[in-house]
């Protein structure tokens, strides 16, 4: 079952494995990704292990065209990457970005933390990204974009 | 307080902060502490709780609203209003056959 999308039908294949989980959230191990056209660009993180948890999320060149983060370490070594040669966005691995919809404010991504994925191993983490720059609450729209959402 | 490498403090009289090494850009720490607390880079700490926040459930026309307003400026004057229907459409995985530019 899933948060959005009613009963899913999925393979191995889709599933990516997260050994640490993410913070605030460390026994979840296991998530899926989907897409669909109609929410482009728009990828929702479901959990496999709690149906009722489900992240949005956008590619981080969606939030940030200029975006580079660079992965400590640690985290390299869980995705099981090296960086000779360097990984790939698109064909070795994808840059997810979450979203967080309030209220009060506008929507907002966390550049500072993504959510990277190795697309052949199948392994997940969300990368901490130690004085990057990066914002944990950066607005996804331009001012002029705020519209009210009727 | 200033310390040197190979100087600490105490916080109360378990817990011990150790000044290790000092280098231009980064600060070697060793911790002494009871087991029960944990300690937890800041940047960890900040994550979870943007996360808890991320993680609320968000009505389906925001997420209608969101996708038109992100997908307008990007698909130039192709960018079509899609009406706040039901999430119908087929689902696709995302898996090593993604081959886009996500």
């Amino acid at each position: 079952m899933s948060k959005y999308f009613g009963e899913l039908d999925y393979s191995t294949e889709a599933v990516f494995q997260f050994p640490e989980g993410i913070p605030g959230f460390d026994d979840q191990t296991a998530f899926v990704f989907l897409e669909q056209s109609q929410t482009h660009p728009l990828v929702f993180m479901q959990s496999l292990v709690h149906p009722g948890l489900c992240f949005i999320a956008v590619p981080g060149l969606v939030a940030d065209p200029t975006y580079h983060p660079d992965l400590s370490p640690e985290d390299l070594a869980l995705l099981g990457l090296s960086l000779d040669p360097a990984p790939q966005t698109g064909s070795d691995i994808l840059c997810l970005t979450l979203v967080t919809v309030s209220e009060q404010a506008g929507p907002t991504v966390n550049l500072a933390s993504p959510i990277v994925l190795n697309l052949r191993n199948r392994k997940g983490v969300q990368a901490i990204l130690p004085s990057s720059g990066y914002s944990l609450r950066q607005p996804l729209l331009a001012q002029g974009d705020l519209v009210p959402c009727s | 307080m200033r310390r040197r490498a190979g100087e600490g403090f105490l916080i109360g009289v378990d817990i011990e902060i150790d000044i290790l090494e000092v280098s231009p850009t980064r600060v070697k720490i060793g911790i002494v502490a009871p087991d029960a607390l944990q300690i937890v880079r800041k940047e960890v700490v900040l994550t979870r709780q943007e996360n808890l926040t991320a993680s609320r459930t968000a009505p389906p026309q925001t997420i209608a609203w969101l996708s038109r307003t992100l997908s307008k400026p990007r698909q130039g004057a192709s960018a079509k209003l899609t009406a706040v229907k039901d999430l119908t459409d087929p689902i696709r995985f995302v898996s090593e056959s993604t081959k886009t530019n996500l």
